[in-house]
């Protein structure tokens, strides 16, 4: 079992993957895979989740649990047994949880021994990069006509646009 | 035993109160321990044996909230319980590690603060005979290190006037002379630090306290209902009620009344029940009813949302119910109200986290906030004869109102998300099951928000009569002579925005500038003023007749906007932040009041003229010389495009020529200059 998230990039069951997309492709590699029907799948989210309401998904086979404080994060991967577990990041539940950061990351260690889990979100940040340490792999994939965000942040250190312009440049120079 | 204040410092001090009016402290030994329920003990057996020798750890069963659990009391702080977390991965659950320990002593005793005796607690009299002074300090702490000037009112009321030393000095002489045992004074959070920095440097006695002794609460920013707030440090005095009147939301939505009503009921101190929210005091109301049955307090919030399919979970999700209203002026309507919606629906539908998997079983929920709801049934019953009753009513509607929020609070103690989405489910059916009853009795229905619907029709109280045996629950009905609802941008009508005139004649208005609380003065007044003018027609017609009355309100209002005291312009807000992204006048206004030297935090209130809304040029209000005039206006057009809606049968387009032929000629296109004294 795995979901193909672009051509030669594909999670397996028996891995914790951090990834970080933007939102279509997430929501096409989820929408898109009829094959994931066919296995108990769990998606966690916060209160605000981005992703819930277009995901369309009504098989009886996919469940949901929303942890809203990283405790009940903790309780929730622990107490999960699907092969399928993916969890739309909510950096709110550990804004004063840090605590937790390291047992949840560990916690989502264990679990991708078996299932195949994901952690997803749409940028990073720094709860996000704390539980991604412990991942076996993490992906990032640039939404296509977007600078990356890292030669964008390269590029404001040197003063230049991630696409090569200068910052003040707004228009082709002929 | 009348209990005026709780601490606890090595033990549990009681200030009680006797008859003949003297205060003394009780001090009781008390260690409560905490509970620890571990999933596989012979995992820690290392750890069990260190706590056991060293904390006096012994094996033992207790009560939570769904069932009986094995585990061990321990006597240790809340840094041993956190180390016993880290150590055990996480694994450990806790109980009653952060349960205020005088709260613990007087919930497993019995006993409660401001009350005389148990049966005393639910009824909404409270005997009591307290000293009260209150001071009123007009200076500002924030920019002001002493007050100069100070009015001390109890017995007779005393003005005291001069250099800051002398005026506090002289204030410390009044409180321990008067010894009082309530001090109702405003600013006392922020004054008590400044005065205890000039006791300490003159080696003064600050007399606030009854022993000398002050318990410190460190300052905070936090979310409420979707807005930053922000709570000042405070030194909380010993043996005495002290409430900031200015800062605290207990005292002033429910005054004095209202704040020993809050501690009596949650068993806190008055002192922390006049700086608590509404929500926290359910909540200690919620942990002293707990341990009083003998059920442990979780310490963190680890039991999740049961796992959902998606499609039940969209279909539970939701909120209360809303009826879109037609905008317009409406004549002979009828508001019914359900009082206190959601907690009934908890009492009469038995709805608690443990009772959704076990419906058979007396909910914990319920059963205490049954009380609760019957108290404020009959103080809403006495206030409309005795004002006194007024403030613990207001106390009660805010309690009950956050008590449903609660369930579905993230560190909720005795919440759990699935009991706020059967709340709201159960209300939309309700609303929805009242408006077929009200259609089928030949009434129409105007408008409907989540507990309350508008009607139109006769008789209403067969109507009311019929609701109450269908639903089970009580419904109270308002009766307007007429109602404007107002229209949305798109024409389409707003849930929240309304005006009529009630059958005694007075106004009940929501959602528009003179009940806004960022309002200025001068705005309100204007609109208030029109109203006092439009509530003397009883009906629709008749508001015809004092259009041009009105209208003159509003075009004087704004002929002499130039010479208005720029402090009556003043917009106050509480703010979210402190760093702005983007320029805006809120960002300007904070930038003004630290150029002024005043600090702010998120959740702070802060107090702003605009000088120059286009180049975002603000002055805090009390250096606010000059105002930019076109801006000003325009929220005035505002606040009269809703009045005069009233008017124009619905279109608003002709009484905006009252703003073009004002401010056509006016060359004062650029802020004015007002003068000066």
């Amino acid at each position: 079992m795995q979901i193909r998230l672009r051509p030669g990039i594909t999670l397996r069951q028996g891995t914790f993957s951090a990834v970080i997309a933007p939102e279509r492709v997430i929501l096409a590699a989820l929408n898109n895979n009829p094959e994931l029907e066919r296995f108990l799948f769990l998606f966690v989210c916060g209160n605000y989740s981005r992703l819930i309401s277009h995901i369309g998904r009504s098989a009886s086979s996919f469940e949901v649990r929303r942890p809203f404080t990283a405790d009940q994060f903790l309780s929730v991967i622990r107490e999960a047994g699907h092969t399928i577990i993916f969890i739309e990041h909510d950096p709110s539940l550990f804004e004063t949880a840090e605590r937790l950061l390291e047992p949840a990351g560990s916690a989502l260690k264990e679990a991708g021994h078996e299932a195949l889990v994901v952690l997803y979100a749409p940028a990073m940040d720094r709860p996000f990069a704390a539980l991604a340490r412990q991942a076996d792999r993490v992906i990032e994939i640039v939404n296509p006509g977007e600078p990356d965000p890292r030669q964008r942040m390269a590029a404001g250190r040197s003063g230049r646009r991630g696409d090569g312009r200068p910052q003040a440049q707004t228009m082709l120079e002929v | 035993m009348w209990i005026l204040d709780t601490a606890y410092r090595d033990g549990v001090d009681l200030w009680c109160r006797d008859r003949n009016g003297s205060v003394t402290r009780k001090h009781v030994a008390y260690d409560p321990p905490f509970y620890l329920h571990l999933p596989d003990p012979a995992a820690h057996h290392e750890m069990l044996d260190v706590l056991e020798a060293e904390f006096g750890a012994a094996p033992c069963t207790f009560r939570t909230l769904f069932s009986e659990l094995e585990g061990f009391s321990v006597h240790g702080s809340r840094q041993l319980a956190e180390q016993v977390e880290q150590q055990t991965r996480f694994d450990a659950r806790l109980f009653n590690v952060d349960v205020r320990r005088d709260q613990q002593f007087m919930a497993e005793q019995g006993i409660f603060p401001c009350g005389d005796d148990y049966g005393s607690r639910f009824t909404p009299d409270l005997s009591f005979d307290l000293r009260q002074v209150e001071i009123r300090i007009p200076d500002d702490p924030a920019r002001t290190p002493l007050c100069t000037e100070a009015e001390v009112t109890g017995d007779r009321t005393e003005r005291l006037h001069g250099p800051g030393d002398t005026v506090v000095a002289d204030l410390f002489g009044l409180v321990e002379s008067i010894d009082p045992d309530v001090i109702l004074m405003s600013h006392a959070d922020a004054w008590l630090p400044q005065f205890r920095a000039f006791a300490h440097k003159n080696g003064l006695e600050m007399p606030f306290s009854r022993n000398g002794k002050y318990r410190q609460m460190s300052s905070r920013s936090y979310w409420s209902y979707g807005r930053m707030e922000h709570k000042e440090a405070a030194l909380i005095p010993d043996g005495r009620v002290l409430i900031d009147t200015d800062q605290s939301f207990v005292y002033r939505e429910g005054g004095l009344f209202g704040v020993l009503m809050a501690s009596r009921l949650s068993g806190l101190s008055p002192n922390l029940a006049a700086r608590f929210t509404p929500g926290t005091l359910i909540s200690s109301y919620e942990v002293y009813e707990a341990v009083k049955r003998g059920i442990v307090v979780p310490f963190r919030k680890a039991d999740a949302e049961t796992v959902r399919k998606l499609t039940d979970l969209r279909a539970a999700d939701r909120g209360g119910m809303m009826f879109q209203p037609e905008p317009g002026i409406f004549e002979n309507v009828d508001e019914i109200d359900f009082t206190s919606m959601y907690p009934s629906i908890i009492v009469k539908y038995n709805l608690s986290p443990e009772t959704l998997d076990n419906l058979g079983c007396e909910g914990f929920l319920p059963a205490v906030l049954a009380p609760v709801v019957s108290l404020r049934k009959e103080t809403k019953r006495r206030k409309h004869n005795e004002a006194r009753y007024a403030g613990i009513d207001t106390l009660l509607k805010w309690m009950l109102v956050t008590c449903f929020g609660y369930t579905g609070y993230k560190n909720a103690k005795f919440g759990r998300i699935e009991v706020h989405e059967a709340i709201t489910a159960r209300s939309r059916e309700i609303l929805i099951q009242t408006k077929d009853l009200a259609e089928s009795m030949g009434f129409t229905v105007l408008h409907g928000i989540v507990d309350c619907l508008w009607v139109q029709g006769s008789p209403v109280e067969e109507l009311q009569q019929r609701i109450g045996e269908v639903t089970g629950l009580w419904a109270e009905c308002e009766h307007f002579d007429w109602i404007v609802f107002l229209p949305l941008n798109d024409g389409f009508g707003a849930y929240n925005r309304y005006y009529g005139r009630l059958f005694d004649g007075s106004m009940k208005v929501r959602g528009i500038a003179a009940r806004r609380h960022d309002t200025p003065d001068y705005i309100r007044t204007m609109q208030q003023e029109m109203f006092e003018i439009m509530q003397e027609e009883r009906t629709a017609a008749g508001l015809a007749t004092v259009r041009d009355r009105v209208r003159g309100i509003y075009v004087t209002a704004l002929q002499e906007l130039p010479h208005a005291d720029p402090r009556s312009l003043a917009i106050s807000r509480r703010i979210s932040r402190t760093r702005y992204t983007h320029r805006c006048l809120e960002g300007a206004a904070v930038q003004a009041y630290r150029d002024c030297g005043v600090e702010v935090a998120p959740g702070m209130k802060i107090s702003y003229v605009i000088r120059d809304a286009r180049r975002y040029q603000v002055d805090p209000e009390w250096s606010a010389e000059t105002f930019d005039i076109p801006y000003y206006r325009s929220l005035m057009e505002k606040a009269w495009n809703d009045i005069a809606y009233a008017f124009g049968g619905g279109g608003r387009q002709p009484e905006w020529v009252v703003q073009r032929e004002l401010v056509a000629p006016d060359p004062a296109s650029s802020p004015a200059r007002v003068p000066q004294g």
